[in-house]
């Protein structure tokens, strides 16, 4: 991808309605240096806007058309309608990442675990204390994954997670996988929710695409830890730098 | 329901036609509207007159807070000490305050949906901040009351000027104990449903619009058993040059948003009478988050897109009081049968004064149409066009072929009659008597505190509000780490929403204390104003350009005591903001909150919530309240006074009542003082002394697990105050500092003319220790102790 070395990475941030993360994920993306625009699905189902015009793209949290049904699954059936726009970018190894709802929606569109014909493997089901939380929570990187937004940050650390549906939940064959071929990219060290093997956050095969519930947005500078510590960058930061360093 | 005739009825049918559709409107008020059909020489339909009973409702027009007042204050022997006539009395305490303090930073005061004042010193943007009440809802279906309060103060954010982007939500409730067995009336709901109806209203709510709630309190009293006080609060940001609106006659009145329905039909009305025991929950609105979150997409974007002239939100009153003020200088024709329905079984009128959630109407020109109605397409928000401004001065309301209402503007909006209440304000018989404590007993007596619902840790509510979306939320609800330490004040940074690359934010706090309410109305002003900024201070927001809200609430302003109670606090409530010099700049009020069951009545004390805002010059350098390292010295700036009055000691053991008074002139100058400290990096936490008193708060900031050891003896040697009142007392204003040790020295020179002194120091390992003059009273690990205070509420 040498050719857009002087250009750019152009960012979708797309959302729908009920998605309200999306101004501090676009900020993020912007402070790295992501031409970013911020998409309604409306305008990729109406043929406003084309995916292909874009190297990475984000679906940040919310609650996507009130998060009836079940979380993200309204979002995803309409991203499913868009199947073969989103598998080129899958498989053309452009970057995605899914935050919290957008993680719910990569889970409930087959990306995450990843499917051939996108069906779905696994689930985030309701915490099991019943009902949302929002706090900062230890996690761990796992170094060995393949995921790229995870690359060379500090293994373990503090990220926020606001969510009634974290769970993750998948049978031991699909559990196996994700453990075996480490796409367990993020991990909780004291599981607030209750997911299967303390799992966080998963990547693909490529490690490409990448869906979370913690909110690295949210850690995107020092100031918005609850502890005030003296470094300059949030953990957060990284995430984003990532994806803008990998297609540059 | 029989006929509307006004014309040649009497007094008596008048009232009794009154009592029976629920107008709530009084005598003088139904003798005016009958002379102005009787000059038309034709009957009211019923809309009007539903459109004039929500029009001049309390809950609309707040006429027992604007109105004349006959004030009569009694000393404890029955003396009359002070006579006064209001003719206003809202604008003869609150808005003179503001008006005498004539500060050039605030650029709304009073007159739109919420205050506003600058972010900095020449900034392009502003502050917005409203706080509003939903009391009467709450009481009888709390999750549906909870949820349409969010909802209606985020409105007033959205319809404040052309529209602003809120940032922050705020909650602040009153309830009974939950865990306390009450003999409750049939048909009403226990503490425990009301609370967890409540909390989860303002969770499912708040999360869904993307607003941080971030800022709140939570009060438990008997007095609130029938009536839970629940304020809700929001602020938002806004482009300066967005502030102003204009009606432009011959424009499209517009309505974006959710559909109208029969839900919430006489919310106003109904908001203006004692709940009783038959009240219907049918006046109870219902919530849509989803639909207001796109109504705040598509609204930001038309606002910046300039493709409508004003707005404003739908709330008490629905259509009619939304167009009807919005028109109020031009005048308005409304075609009703093109309003969205939710479904065809609804009456003219009902569509009209339906307080069905989530619409706000905005003032389009006609070429701007079609590019709303794309964004709207977009999003998924549903939009119609309902009528059109005119400059006939007239309210004209067809449904299809049939004129509904047709009244004079000035009628409708000028022509409210003001009625004198009568105010007997008498001081209750206080005993001042100094009580002992044992050094044995501290240690059981301090556990008890830290566990009282009113001390406790709030933690089990507040960790269910997305308190961190927006990515600006810099001080939390709760500081460390771990968030363990509960903290003063929320602070917000801006720049995620202005763009701008700066550090510059603003902090939210408040205040309120129905404890000493009890005791005395007056005095208990003071001390909400006094603790809503001393919050501010504990982060170094700048109190210089801050203001504060006003949400009032009282029982029924008919009765001359609650009046006297209530004129009380105003006064005093006015004075406290000019000797702190922070402005009001918006407020709201809620009245009959008392409820009669089996012949007795319940009533709430006047209950002041403060909110305060002020801006943070830059969020990085906030001060957080978690104590940070060993070594460092604690400091308490502040008077230790005498009283027990209020304490959470005395509701639990004994003591006597007495409420020291404080003087907030001189309290603002050392708030200054340690601002300026802060700025200097002397001071690395700070944390108020509020419920429980100062041994309560020095714990909380140890929360962290870190050590600390506290000495007594200096306290009471130098403000000469007991064991009690000195551990455990809540009267004084109060701070604690942890000062930077390699700075102690220049602190104490800079902060010497301030009340000032050290009271111990952080230690290594995590034990709480409280000394005696060298002896050891109590010591304990901070951990045990954490585990006591972070005790679950429900």
């Amino acid at each position: 991808m040498g050719e857009k070395n002087n250009m750019k990475p152009k960012v979708i941030v797309l959302r729908a309605s009920g998605t309200n993360c999306n101004l501090e994920t676009e900020k993020a993306f912007d402070y790295v240096g992501g031409k970013v625009d911020s998409v309604h699905i409306n305008e990729l189902v109406k043929g406003i806007r084309k995916l292909s015009d874009y190297d990475i793209i984000a679906l940040p949290g919310g609650f996507s058309f009130g998060d009836d049904i079940s979380a993200g699954k309204i979002f995803a059936l309409r991203i499913k309608s868009l199947k073969k726009d989103f598998d080129e970018f899958v498989k053309k190894k452009k970057p995605i990442i899914g935050i919290c709802n957008g993680f719910q929606v990569l889970i409930k569109t087959g990306f995450l675990p990843y499917h051939p014909d996108l069906k779905q493997k696994a689930t985030l089901y309701l915490n099991d204390i019943g009902r949302f939380v929002c706090k900062w929570v230890r996690v761990k990187i796992n170094k060995e994954s393949p995921c790229i937004f995870t690359r060379g940050i500090n293994s373990e650390f503090y990220l926020p997670i606001a969510h009634g549906e974290g769970k993750f939940v998948a049978d031991e064959k699909v559990l196996k996988e994700i453990t075996d071929k480490k796409l367990d990219a993020l991990t909780y060290m004291d599981n607030p929710n209750g997911s299967y093997e303390d799992i966080a956050g998963i990547t693909n095969e490529y490690g490409n695409v990448f869906g979370l519930m913690p909110h690295p947005e949210r850690a995107f500078f020092s100031y918005l830890s609850p502890s005030k510590s003296s470094n300059k960058t949030g953990i957060g930061y990284y995430f984003f730098k990532n994806a803008v360093d990998y297609v540059k | 329901m029989r006929e509307i005739k006004f014309i040649g009825s009497n007094e008596k049918t008048l009232v009794s036609m009154n009592k029976e559709y629920g107008w709530s409107l009084n005598l003088k008020e139904l003798l005016m509207v009958k002379d102005y059909f009787e000059k038309l020489k034709r009957e009211p339909t019923r809309a009007e007159i539903e459109t004039i009973a929500q029009t001049w409702s309390e809950h609309c027009k707040h006429k027992t807070f604007s109105g004349p007042v006959e004030f009569i204050w009694k000393d404890r022997s029955g003396k009359i000490k002070m006579k006064k006539k209001f003719d206003n009395l809202f604008k003869e305490t609150i808005v003179y305050a503001t008006k005498k303090l004539n500060k050039k930073y605030c650029l709304s005061v009073f007159k739109d949906n919420a205050g506003i004042i600058e972010l900095y010193p020449g900034s392009k943007w502003g502050i917005c901040f409203k706080a509003e009440t939903h009391n009467h809802p709450c009481a009888i279906e709390p999750y549906g009351g909870a949820e349409t309060g969010v909802g209606g103060v985020i409105r007033d954010i959205l319809g404040v000027g052309m529209g602003a982007k809120p940032v922050i939500d705020t909650d602040i409730f009153c309830f009974a104990y939950p865990d306390k067995k009450y003999d409750i009336g049939k048909g009403f709901l226990t503490p425990h449903n009301i609370i967890s109806g409540v909390v989860s209203g303002v969770r499912d709510y708040g999360n869904k619009m993307g607003i941080p709630t971030a800022n709140g309190a939570v009060v438990f009293d008997d007095s609130y058993i029938y009536n839970p006080l629940v304020y809700v609060g929001s602020a938002g940001l806004i482009p300066k040059d967005k502030i102003n609106k204009k009606v432009v006659p011959q424009s499209l009145i517009v309505v974006i948003g959710g559909r109208t329905g029969r839900d919430g039909i006489g919310g106003a009305t109904f908001s203006s009478a004692d709940i009783e025991e038959e009240t219907s929950s049918s006046h109870v609105q219902i919530g849509n988050a989803i639909n207001e979150k796109k109504v705040l997409d598509v609204l930001l974007k038309a606002r910046d897109m300039g493709l409508y002239t004003a707005v404003t939100d739908c709330g008490a009153g629905g259509f009619s009081s939304a167009i009807g003020e919005l028109a109020s200088d031009c005048g308005a024709e409304v075609w009703l049968d093109k309003a969205l329905l939710k479904d065809e079984n609804i009456e003219p009128w009902e569509i009209w004064v339906s307080e069905s959630q989530e619409r706000m109407v905005l003032c389009v020109p006609e070429k701007n149409l079609n590019k709303l109605k794309e964004i709207c397409e977009m999003e998924e928000c549903e939009f119609c066009v309902v009528g059109r401004f005119t400059d006939t001065k007239k309210l004209e309301v067809y449904h299809k072929k049939n004129k509904i209402i047709d009244l004079d503007m000035k009628f409708l909006h000028a022509g409210l009659v003001q009625i004198a209440k009568k105010a007997v304000y008498k001081e209750r018989k206080t005993n001042y008597n100094s009580i002992s404590i044992k050094n044995s007993e501290i240690p059981e007596r301090f556990k008890k505190i830290i566990s009282d619902l009113n001390v406790c840790s709030k933690r089990s509510i507040v960790e269910q509000y997305d308190h961190e979306v927006i990515g600006q939320t810099v001080i939390k609800p709760f500081c460390s780490m771990e968030q363990r330490v509960p903290s003063d004040s929320a602070v917000i940074w801006a720049g995620n929403v202005t763009g701008e690359n700066n550090h510059r934010g603003f902090a939210v706090s408040c205040g309120i204390n129905s404890r000493i309410s009890k005791i005395s109305p007056y005095i208990m002003s003071y001390y909400v104003v006094d603790e809503a900024v001393r919050n501010l201070v504990c982060v170094g927001a700048d109190i210089t350009r801050g203001a504060i809200l006003d949400n009032f609430c009282s029982a029924n302003p008919n009765y001359e005591d609650v009046m006297g109670d209530f004129t009380a606090s105003a006064i005093s409530a006015s004075k406290a903001a000019l000797d702190i010099s922070m402005p009001y700049i918006s407020g709201k009020d809620s009245f009959y909150n008392q409820t009669a069951v089996k012949n007795r009545v319940y009533k709430i004390p006047t209950t002041l919530l403060i909110s305060a805002i002020a801006p943070v010059e830059d969020v990085r350098n906030a001060v957080s309240s978690d104590i940070k390292s060993e070594g460092n010295p604690i400091y308490v700036i502040g008077e230790f006074k005498k009283g027990m009055g209020g304490s959470v000691y005395r509701e639990l053991f004994k003591g006597d009542d007495f409420v020291s008074s404080i003087d907030l002139k001189k309290n603002r100058k050392y708030y200054l003082k340690i601002i300026e400290s802060m700025r200097k990096k002397h001071i690395l936490s700070a944390h108020d002394v509020s419920d429980g008193g100062f041994l309560t708060a020095v714990l909380e900031m140890a929360l962290c697990g870190k050590g600390v050891e506290i000495n007594i003896g200096g306290i009471k040697d130098k403000y000469k105050v007991s064991d009690a009142e000195a551990l455990f007392g809540e009267c004084g204003s109060k701070i604690i500092l942890e000062v930077d040790i390699r700075k102690e020295k220049e602190f104490i020179n800079f902060m010497r003319e301030a009340p000032m002194l050290k009271v111990g120091k952080v230690i290594q390992g995590s034990s709480f220790i409280l000394t005696d003059k060298g002896n050891i009273v109590f010591k304990e690990d901070v951990l045990k102790l954490r585990e006591i205070w972070e005790r679950k509420i429900i």
